[in-house]
């Protein structure tokens, strides 16, 4: 059974993760809480819904929604945060204006598509052969999120380290002001943060979709405070302390229950939480490390 | 009498008899305006209930104004007011209706939670208020003047756990319920003793949260204890995510719940997993009396997609406060003395009277999930 709940453990921390470093990358970059990302999150979903049911390819959907989600992102930066940033506004304001712009994502997406959930019906989500490995069983959709959710992951990491954006985006996390001395250009660079950000938001927004094959406009509140918990857990800012985060508390979900304690499993979590930041109030990998991802 | 006023007589004789229901009558009440107050969460996280009880009460409003829901004759018209699932505007409403002077009942609200905020209120006032989709235990309890028209959980799961045993002969049971519901709450609670009372033994007890979404750590645990049945205690969409995540994991034990499993697309939903499930509920879809029919036709034909146990429940208690009107109650006063004579009123949910608990007096039906919708359990 605890293998059969590990595994369990890592379809859900992988979703988690990859919400999770999204959230971070925007407060690793600008110092501010986009609680909009869950927002975000959830329009990519019902994006793949609408795709779907138009007939497109999931795989595609599941493309052009994430683009959606990071071009959503970069409207929500020219909306909700660059005129505060202009004014220099500090953290507190952006995090309601963010707020702000969720509800009225929210207001939109309940005017488009209603209240009732709603459900891929091509794919063969709910006729996906189940695999039996040993004491294991998986089915080949959660397979495919697990290794998608992966690879973007990955990517990032390649794009933070090694492209010239990536080294663009680190030097404005580093210093804003030094990086525009140096001739990085501020605004491109915070645009793209929220592309690739809320591309991952999206991206995780449709696996999660397609996972329970179900898309709702609340299916972000619970992965809003889970995604918080991650990055404080890994470390404001830290992409890797997300990642990690995300697989730690997928974990410590199923572990909590597989003990037998489902009716404790948000109080065991967060009281985990509490413990891991009263011994090390940074997180796991403290703030800066985005700089040197 | 002359030749052609006998044979025009005997005509409208006829016609009286073969009229429509459609065909209002003329009761102590006819021309009064009479205003009810409806508390729905037509949007926020219980938006997906308060949706239908809304649709229900604009085609009772289309059918009062046509004379197929009979009211005597009485300008009666359902206020459908969004709680928007926030308690304090529960709260805020059913204060503007209870004192109003106005309003005469009050329908509503959605979820057992604010019915308790709420009818607490409707006590002091000695004001009526009716529950359609508030099921847990207790709210009745909260006054002399608080009646539901919906079956309570405590109504339906007894004779589910009866006929399942009767059938399967179980020996071991699982429970999994949302434990931050009252109506979800309500059901592990009563499935626990049912099946203990039954002499089954509950061999694990798994409990979620609403909204919840990833089941199977729990259900892999359930599986570990190999139960013979899963009782469900969980409301629509935590529902068709257990039922489908237990078919993935290839959980073979019978799978069995409460009214929360009660809607037409939950093998739509849940996929071939769902086949055979047992559902204790408080309407049938496709139960054959003529009312109900009817009712299920016109509602499709209106919102594109058939009604649910929220609606059928709503539009009945429409049809109960117009047989009230009709008998001539107009005030809160008048409908309280009603309500308390109520005998038999004939509804799309049956004929349904109030026991002394003013809970619903009707027999639950125990029904089986197939492909196309539900067959009875036999």
């Amino acid at each position: 059974m605890i293998a059969q709940q590990l595994l369990n453990g890592l379809f859900l921390g992988a979703v988690y993760a990859l919400f999770a470093v999204g959230y971070t990358l925007i407060f690793g970059v600008l110092d501010i809480l986009n609680l909009a990302h869950a927002a975000i999150f959830t329009a990519a979903a019902f994006a793949a819904f609408s795709l779907a049911a138009a007939g497109v390819p999931l795989p595609l959907a599941f493309l052009l929604a994430g683009c959606m989600g990071g071009i959503i992102g970069i409207l929500l930066d020219r909306v909700a945060f660059a005129p505060l940033r202009a004014r220099n506004a500090g953290t507190l304001v952006p995090l309601i204006s963010s707020i702000g712009v969720a509800i009225i994502i929210g207001a939109i997406l309940r005017g488009i598509y209603g209240v009732d959930e709603r459900h891929f019906t091509t794919g063969g989500l709910d006729t996906a052969p189940a695999i039996h490995l040993g004491p294991l069983t998986f089915t080949t959709v959660e397979l495919t999120i697990f290794f998608a959710a992966i690879a973007m992951m990955l990517a990032l990491s390649w794009i933070l380290r090694a492209t010239t954006l990536g080294r663009r985006i680190r030097a404005v996390a580093e210093d804003r002001v030094a990086a525009a001395l140096l001739g990085v250009d501020l605004e491109r660079t915070i645009a793209a943060t929220f592309f690739i950000a809320s591309s991952l938001g999206g991206a995780a927004g449709v696996l999660t979709a397609l996972e329970y094959n179900s898309v709702t406009l609340d299916m972000g509140g619970p992965i809003e405070l889970k995604g918080l918990a991650v990055i404080i857990l890994g470390g404001m800012g830290s992409v890797t302390g997300a990642v990690i985060g995300g697989f730690i508390l997928g974990a410590l979900e199923t572990l909590a229950i597989a003990y037998g304690a489902s009716a404790w499993r948000d109080a065991i979590v967060f009281g985990g939480l509490f413990v891991m930041l009263v011994v090390r109030p940074t997180g796991f990998f403290g703030k800066r490390t985005l700089r040197a991802a | 009498m002359n030749r052609i006023t006998v044979p025009a007589l005997a005509l409208l004789a006829v016609a009286a008899l073969v009229a429509p229901s459609g065909a209002a009558s003329k009761g102590p009440a006819a021309g009064k305006n009479v205003h009810v107050g409806v508390i729905a969460d037509v949007t926020g996280a219980a938006g997906v209930y308060g949706t239908p009880q809304k649709n229900a009460y604009e085609l009772a409003n289309e059918d009062v104004k046509s004379g197929k829901i009979d009211a005597g004759g009485a300008n009666l018209v359902f206020d459908v007011q969004d709680a928007a699932t926030d308690g304090a505007q529960v709260v805020n409403l059913m204060q503007k209706f209870t004192t109003d002077g106005q309003t005469p009942i009050v329908i509503g609200p959605t979820l057992s939670g604010e019915a308790f905020k709420a009818f607490p209120i409707a006590k002091n006032a000695n004001f009526p208020v009716m529950g359609t989709s508030t099921t847990a235990e207790g709210v009745t309890a909260i006054g002399p003047t608080v009646y539901r028209d919906s079956l309570a959980e405590s109504q339906v799961i007894p004779t589910t756990v009866k006929r399942t045993h009767d059938k399967w002969h179980y020996k071991t049971a699982a429970i999994i319920y949302g434990d931050d519901n009252a109506f979800t709450k309500t059901d592990g609670d009563i499935f626990a003793r049912e099946l203990k009372a039954a002499g089954v033994d509950v061999v694990d007890t798994e409990t979620f949260h609403i909204k919840d979404t990833d089941f199977q750590p729990a259900l892999t645990r359930i599986e570990s204890k190999h139960p013979d049945v899963i009782a469900v205690g969980a409301l629509f969409p935590e529902a068709t995510k257990i039922i489908q995540q237990a078919g993935k994991l290839g959980i073979k034990a019978h799978l069995m719940g409460g009214n929360g499993l009660n809607s037409p697309e939950m093998y739509t939903v849940a996929g071939p997993a769902a086949q055979g499930c047992v559902v204790g509920a408080a309407w049938y879809s496709g139960a054959k009396y003529a009312s109900n029919v009817d009712f299920v036709k016109r509602y499709t034909a209106k919102y594109g997609k058939g009604p649910d146990q929220f609606a059928a429940q709503s539009y009945a208690a429409a049809q109960i406060v117009a047989a009230l009107v009709k008998g001539g109650a107009t005030t809160k006063d008048e409908m309280a003395a009603a309500l308390k004579n109520v005998r038999v009123i004939q509804t799309v949910l049956g004929p349904i009277g109030f026991d002394a608990n003013r809970d619903v007096k009707s027999s639950p039906v125990i029904l089986s999930i197939v492909k196309n919708g539900f067959t009875y359990f036999h």
